[in-house]
């Protein structure tokens, strides 16, 4: 018996490309009832935050000029002193955090991928932990360093755990948006070591993701109020508390500058994402 | 100039074998393929000669010398990677002169350098663009000059041309070729795409399962394959169940219809049987009348398919040896009818067995 052999070469090689469809869409009407959730949802979200923006400008109605609370909390010399340390506590934490996470996270990447899932459980560790417990497992974990414990470094030390679930996330991201294993033999095969292939070509294609993250961290550190007030540091969150609990409009005020300088730092973010096409977007979990 | 020879390079991946025993040599300046189906080895061999990948036995002797114990970055090995794998930071230009900075050249050295291999791949005019604003051909085109940039003892290609589309695939694998012959540089290329490997290569090592089944020139592997899959897996044959009838004239026969082996080779006696194979284009099909008897030294049947693939016709045949192909030319192709008979000669030094 006669039978057939072989491979068909394959006739249909070139690729058509759809053409640019002229499907109109038809522009459907939103509901009522859908608006009116998007209303409600709105309102919920700026309702708190107008009332504070109008709380904070009392100072009209009492005859003193409207930006009188925010002109008072600048000349504070503690609010300088405080939004500095947080500032500096911040950058700290940002330093820490991306030198520790992006080699781990390309190592992850490149050379153990099982270790991914782990990675991630390790990540999310931060959001399950009660933040009470994880203080007194670190202060028991610190209690042998008693030199560290008085400097505010060691707060940024323990921020780094607290912003991991963020830097972890956006730096994945954006790894998983590059062709990682490609780009780095790509790099090796010209001469390059580990070191240079991260720093010259997997560093600045990241650089979105490394500034999402960033930012996220920044926000978690200036806003982070229990630990440094167990620790006894008096940081920019631990200031608005204060204030709030003798003064209302300042701190009013001082809450309106906070929103703002995180709004700031969200607007970064998105304008930074948008304009560097080619790198991965920072994912924004919170 | 280089000479790569693989060794004994075994590797497994958990219970798959992915090389067994891999022996192969490449002459210097010369250009080699591996063919075959993905899963073969042929890209785990590659990465290996690379080192990206470690064998758990064997060796790879570049110019007599051993480098499996030398990292990739020190092999001084050109590489073009199936995936597009420009830097996305850099330009054109920066991208290929990436790994003469990392050597060391003066930036004046650098850039005359990249000028010329761009200009070389056809993209000197492209030397400022951005990945992201080249086309897939183009990027392609680019990481070719990068490699070379570093002046390589061996250039690697790991199915380069597999993510372009057909038209851009022959002008690029023509152009490669033509690059390969002008610098001269030693060249292992991995394919599953057999028009490609037996278009552009000196010789071609088709692999199956961990192992080279057969390696020779194009028209060694294309006319002689010495082995079942190779028959199989390059272009397509019809393969006949035939007895032989005379040893010495290498004489078969299949249901009654005597054929004559072309092979120089025959190791068979009088009543044994084998297979043969015969490719479509070498058979000749020609409208036969109702109730005629085909002329001597062809057989009949009749036409049961045709699918046109421009310059020739496949038509599909139920003959007396069963059921076959054959490219027709699809001027001639018009002449046919389906379900009409025909009279089907095997054109002279046609039929061919596996010589393994």
């Amino acid at each position: 018996m006669a039978t057939l052999t072989g491979t068909l070469e394959d006739a249909s090689a070139t690729t058509g490309r759809a053409g640019a469809g002229r499907i109109r869409r038809r522009r459907k009407r939103l509901p009522l009832w859908h608006l009116l959730w998007l209303v409600v949802g709105a309102l919920y979200f700026f309702v708190p935050i107008y009332s504070l923006v109008q709380f904070s400008m009392e100072g009209g109605a009492h005859g003193l000029a409207w930006f009188h609370w925010y002109r008072y909390i600048f000349d504070q010399p503690e609010f300088r002193t405080t939004f500095w340390l947080s500032i500096q506590i911040s950058l700290e934490t940002v330093a820490v955090g991306v030198v520790l996470m992006v080699p781990t996270v390309f190592w992850v990447h490149l050379r153990l991928p099982r270790f991914r899932p782990a990675m991630e459980l390790i990540a999310v560790l931060p959001f399950v932990v009660p933040p009470i417990v994880l203080i007194v497992g670190i202060i028991a974990f610190l209690h042998p360093l008693t030199w560290l414990i008085g400097r505010p470094e060691v707060l940024a030390l323990i921020y780094v755990v607290f912003a991991l679930p963020f830097l972890f996330r956006s730096l994945d991201a954006g790894m998983r948006a590059i062709d990682l294993k490609t780009l780095t033999e790509a790099a090796e095969s010209l001469g390059a070591s580990t070191f240079r292939t991260l720093v010259t070509v997997i560093l600045p294609n990241l650089r979105a993701a490394i500034i999402g993250g960033a930012l996220l961290t920044v926000a978690i550190a200036m806003g982070e109020y229990t630990v440094a007030s167990l620790l006894g540091f008096n940081t920019f969150p631990i200031y608005i508390y204060q204030t709030g609990e003798a003064l209302a409009y300042p701190a009013a005020a001082l809450s309106v500058i906070s929103f703002l300088l995180t709004w700031g730092a969200m607007l970064a973010l998105f304008l930074l994402g948008g304009r560097s096409r080619t790198a991965a977007q920072p994912v924004l979990a919170k | 100039m280089t000479t790569v020879e693989l060794r004994g390079l075994h590797r497994r991946f958990g219970d798959v074998v992915a090389l067994e025993h891999l022996d192969l040599s490449i002459a210097s300046g010369e250009f080699i393929s591996m063919l075959g189906p993905s899963g073969c080895g042929k890209t785990t061999a590659l990465r290996i000669v690379a080192g990206f990948e470690w064998p758990d036995s064997g060796e790879v002797l570049i110019d007599g010398r051993n480098v499996i114990d030398l990292p990739a970055n020190r092999r001084n090995m050109g590489m073009v990677f199936q995936a597009y794998s420009l830097f996305p930071n850099m330009t054109a230009q920066k991208n290929v002169e990436f790994g003469m900075r990392i050597r060391g050249q003066s930036g004046d050295k650098r850039a005359k350098r990249a000028r010329e291999l761009l200009e070389l791949v056809g993209l000197g005019a492209a030397m400022d663009r951005y990945p992201r604003q080249l086309s897939g051909g183009q990027q392609q085109r680019v990481a070719l000059a990068r490699s070379l940039a570093i002046e390589p003892g061996v250039l690697l290609l790991d199915e380069p041309l597999s993510a372009l589309d057909a038209k851009v695939r022959v002008q690029l694998r023509d152009e490669v070729r033509r690059i390969q012959l002008q610098l001269g540089i030693t060249t292992l290329y991995v394919t599953h795409d057999q028009e490609e490997a037996l278009s552009v290569s000196d010789r071609v090592a088709v692999m199956s399962n961990g192992r080279v089944e057969q390696i020779g020139t194009p028209a060694e592997i294309y006319g002689h394959p010495k082995t079942a899959f190779v028959a199989a897996f390059v272009g397509t044959m019809n393969q006949l169940e035939a007895t032989v009838v005379s040893a010495s004239d290498k004489t078969v026969s299949c249901m009654g219809f005597n054929m004559t082996v072309h092979e120089s080779r025959f190791d068979y006696a009088v009543g044994d049987t084998l297979k043969v194979f015969v490719r479509p284009e070498n058979l000749r099909v020609q409208p036969l009348a109702n109730g005629d008897v085909p002329a001597a030294g062809s057989f009949a049947g009749r036409t049961t398919s045709f699918t046109f693939l421009g310059p020739v016709t496949r038509v599909g045949l139920n003959t007396d040896l069963g059921s076959m192909i054959a490219d027709v030319s699809s001027a001639l192709a018009l002449n046919l009818t389906p379900g009409a008979p025909v009279a089907i000669e095997l054109l002279p030094g046609s039929v061919h067995t596996l010589t393994d």
